[in-house]
């Protein structure tokens, strides 16, 4: 019991000092009030929570949401046939895995640059449009909700694809092999009978996209050209440039609320189920 | 374990390697010239540190805290009171700057800070209007970047003063207006803008409009200078309804401990030598008189960054506001960012 | 039907990688726009001669391997901890620590770190960064080190235990030798998470302790920069090898 003890020590130490105290910090900061040039100082005040429910934070709120499930329900589509055909392959199994995996391994930052360089007006996509006379004047690819939407989806997708493959892998064929021999044609297999028994592996990887894309700064701030203001922005924002430490808290905390709910909803619909 | 300790030996070594003290500059993208730091570092037998920002928020947000690690940097005339309010600035000691003199008369005792007591000028500029000549009719005033024709290749500047003051000179409201009513409709300007706007960028959308992507911007005079070198199809205008000018200023945050260093390093930055090359680099108007005169014809009459008579007139200094209009500003600011 | 999928998939591998490819394959373009005018190595050189750059590469391997190895150790006996007895509390902290978004992350920390630097004299630097990495890397490596566990049979310890062995002795000379290979494989996820982050990394970083993500950052907003390829395509392809050479390490 005592050894125990001592190998737990230094991480509840570090998630007590740096997760638990920080947001402390957090929530105390969200009552105070804004100093001249920065800073939180006296007196407490609710005006920060007051703030969130101006109906334009809660469209930004709003917004980042349905950015997200979009981005969500994309992967799914997306991913869930991609999940399919790697555990039907017959051989390269673990290479289709891997060649999904890898992009995971490669810094999200230089993944979104690589659609900065392909998306912008004098980027490789205009320009072979425009080579081709398809178009005659560069489409505004980037800095729109679209664009953040597509790095979104880049980025997230193996998110995605994973644990949907954990769970077919896990499915016994022999199900779709009977409603095959029952005269069912494959489109209906996939959607009665193989898409239910996935959906642990759905609810799962929708969890591992969505979270990541409600709170997600760096696509929409690179992608989005700064017009895009999701949540994440807005939090960054205001403990930068804008130096209102109460308000930026307030948002984080409803952020991380969101998040909470979300957890403890997949929790306990799935409690097998870990990521 | 024996790799662990290693490791360590190897991290150690490699931060105790340069026992030279060290300066840590903080300046303005495209500021500088490329071998000011470098022939400082020689002939002082130092080394600096030189990072970058691109707008005051940035900065400030570092400093404001006290301990950010920074020993100078360059914040606008409008942001000196406030440090100086909020104790952040070191008092200059101008025994050691005997390179004072060398500034423009104009500079020697400005109102934003009497008797340099806290700041040295170090360039100047404006914000005007850029465009690419293709365009027909050019703009000349604020109000011509609401025109539906820019379809989305338009950017204003990341900068709550330039925007919210654009928007209340085309009201033609006082560029600094502090006055709530005032900002508020200035705010619904920039709002209804916005759909037309790209982006807000600072001087990072200079390669856009080389590039011809962006065909209008709000700008900085030393963005736009450095743009029209590059492509010659741009222009710039000084917007009729006027405009402000800007001085970024060296100073010494109070929290450094190289203070002396640090003033060696302001007083090099105002060597004429020095500052000219700075100058005809960064292709930005110099502070520094005898400078200036060394700086070959086409910066030294460029009407993009020195403007005449005429058009000075029309141009303001924006002044230091109160707390409470700062406040009201940058949420605003937050406001128009989040439409 | 099959069909049908095998070219889908084929189209999605597709989407996946040929972004990356293509930024890689143009980092060897001579002209800077995205018009091919020839091979050359001129942004690679640009690269090597930025000294801003080395010093943030050198940072980022710095923070990497010291924050990896911490939270490789914490996280593991965190891991072997919770193994056999339930601890909830850690376990669901420790969850919750995976799913807080970045930038909340990164701002409590800043808020953590501003406040303590009241009292103490320090600042944000290489310090804070390690110290933040290894608290959002201890999830990961738990996680991967729980899923080994899931599969090790608890009587081999057991059989130690009933032979005289102290409990120390027991998980140091059965225990963790087995569990070897998946620390190996939580460091390497903990040093790739780190050596990647950039939100968390640029709210606690100082003057002193910028990161190759930072530079790459702060560069990707100015704009399309040939050295930027450069800069990717190194990592990116230091990575994949560093990545497919543990799995064939550990494939053996």
């Amino acid at each position: 019991m005592n050894l125990r003890r001592w190998f737990l020590l230094p991480a509840r130490a570090m998630q007590v000092l740096f997760f638990a105290v920080p947001l402390g910090i957090v929530v105390v900061l969200s009552v105070l009030t804004r100093g001249d040039y920065g800073g939180a100082e006296q007196p407490w005040s609710s005006e920060s929570y007051r703030r969130l429910f101006d109906p334009l934070y809660g469209l930004i709120l709003w917004r980042s949401i349905w950015i997200a499930a979009l981005a969500t329900a994309l992967c799914v589509l997306l991913g869930f046939p991609l999940a399919l055909y790697i555990s039907r392959a017959q051989k390269y199994r673990s290479l289709l895995l891997q060649l999904v995996i890898l992009p995971f391994w490669t810094s999200f930052l230089i993944r979104t640059y690589a659609w900065l360089f392909l998306l912008r007006d004098t980027g490789l996509v205009n320009t072979a449009l425009l080579k081709l006379g398809v178009i005659h004047q560069p489409l505004p690819l980037l800095y729109n909700d679209g664009a953040v939407l597509l790095g979104l989806v880049y980025g997230y997708l193996p998110f995605m694809v994973l644990p949907i493959y954990a769970a077919l892998e896990r499915m016994d064929p022999s199900l779709a092999e009977a409603a095959a021999d029952l005269g069912a044609k494959p489109l209906s297999i996939v959607l009665r009978v193989i898409a239910p028994l996935a959906s642990a592996g759905v609810l799962a990887g929708s969890l591992l996209v969505f979270i990541p894309c409600l709170g997600a700064y760096l696509t929409p701030d690179l992608m989005g050209g700064g017009r895009t203001v999701m949540v994440g922005n807005l939090v960054q924002n205001q403990f930068t440039t804008a130096r209102d430490w109460p308000f930026g808290s307030a948002v984080s905390l409803a952020l991380m609320a969101i998040t909470a709910l979300m957890l403890a909803l997949f929790l306990r619909r799935a409690p097998a189920e870990s990521p | 374990m024996n790799r662990r300790i290693f490791l360590l030996g190897v991290a150690t070594t490699g931060c105790a390697i340069d026992r030279r003290p060290r300066l840590n500059v903080f300046n303005w993208s495209n500021y500088i010239a490329r071998d000011t730091i470098s022939n400082f570092e020689r002939e002082f037998g130092v080394r600096v540190r030189y990072s970058v920002y691109e707008s005051n928020e940035e900065m400030l947000a570092k400093v404001m805290t006290g301990n950010s690690g920074w020993d100078v940097v360059f914040p606008t005339h409008n942001r000196i009171a406030p440090m100086v309010r909020n104790g952040l600035l070191a008092p200059l000691d101008h025994a050691r700057l005997p390179n004072l003199p060398n500034l423009a008369a104009q500079f020697q005792n400005p109102a934003w800070d009497p008797g340099l007591a806290h700041s040295i000028p170090y360039m100047w500029n404006a914000t005007g209007i850029i465009y690419n000549r293709r365009i027909a009719p050019p703009p000349s005033q604020w109000a011509d970047l609401w025109s539906p024709r820019w379809q989305g290749r338009l950017t204003m500047l990341d900068d709550a003063e330039d925007v919210l003051g654009a928007c209340l000179s085309k009201l033609g409201l006082p560029f600094d207006s502090a006055d709530a009513a005032h900002l508020e409709r200035a705010k619904r300007e920039a709002i209804a803008q916005k759909r037309m706007v790209r982006a807000y960028l600072n001087a990072e959308v200079r390669d856009q409009l080389v590039s011809g992507d962006v065909l209008a911007a709000q700008i900085w005079s030393t963005t736009a200078q450095q743009a029209i070198s590059a492509a010659k199809d741009l222009a710039f205008v000084y917007p009729t309804e006027g405009f402000p000018l800007y001085a970024d200023n060296a100073v010494i945050l109070r929290e450094s401990a190289r203070a002396e260093l640090a003033h060696s390093f302001l007083n090099y930055l105002l060597r004429p030598a020095v500052a000219a090359a700075i100058a005809a680099e960064a292709e930005t108007a110099t502070a520094n008189e005898a400078a200036r005169l060394l700086l070959p014809a086409s910066v030294r009459e460029s009407e993009t960054l020195y403007p005449g008579a005429e058009t000075r007139k029309r141009g303001v200094w924006p002044r230091a506001l109160p707390g409470s209009a700062i406040r009201l500003r940058d949420r605003i600011w937050t406001e128009i960012k989040s439409a | 039907m099959s069909k049908l999928l095998g070219w889908y998939a084929a189209f999605l591998y597709a989407f996946l990688h040929v972004p990356l490819l293509i930024l890689i394959a143009f980092s060897f373009n001579s002209s800077r726009f995205s018009v091919w005018e020839g091979a050359s190595f001129t942004w690679y050189r640009a690269m090597l001669n930025d000294t801003q750059m080395a010093e943030a590469a050198w940072h980022s391997v710095i923070i990497a391997v010291f924050s990896s190895l911490l939270a490789t150790a914490i996280g593991t006996a965190a891991a072997y901890g919770m193994w056999k007895h339930k601890a909830p509390l850690l376990q669901g902290s420790l969850y919750l620590t995976l799913v807080t978004p970045e930038i909340v992350m990164g701002i409590s920390l800043l808020a953590l770190f501003q406040w303590i630097f009241r009292w103490m004299p320090f600042r944000l630097g290489l310090g804070t960064v390690i110290i933040a990495h290894v608290a959002f890397s201890i999830a990961y490596v738990a996680i991967v080190i729980t899923a080994r566990l899931r599969t090790m049979d608890p009587a081999l310890e057991e059989a130690a235990l009933d032979l005289g062995a102290s409990e120390w002795a027991a998980f140091r000379r059965v225990t963790l030798p087995l569990l070897a290979p998946a620390m190996g494989a939580a460091a390497l996820l903990a040093l790739v998470v780190s050596f990647d982050d950039y939100v968390i990394t640029s709210m606690v970083a100082g003057v002193d302790s910028e990161t190759l993500p930072m530079v790459i950052y702060a560069m990707a907003r100015r704009g399309v920069n040939p050295v930027l390829n450069a800069v990717s395509s190194v990592t990116v392809v230091f990575f994949g090898a560093l990545i497919l050479l543990s799995e064939r390490v550990r494939a053996q």
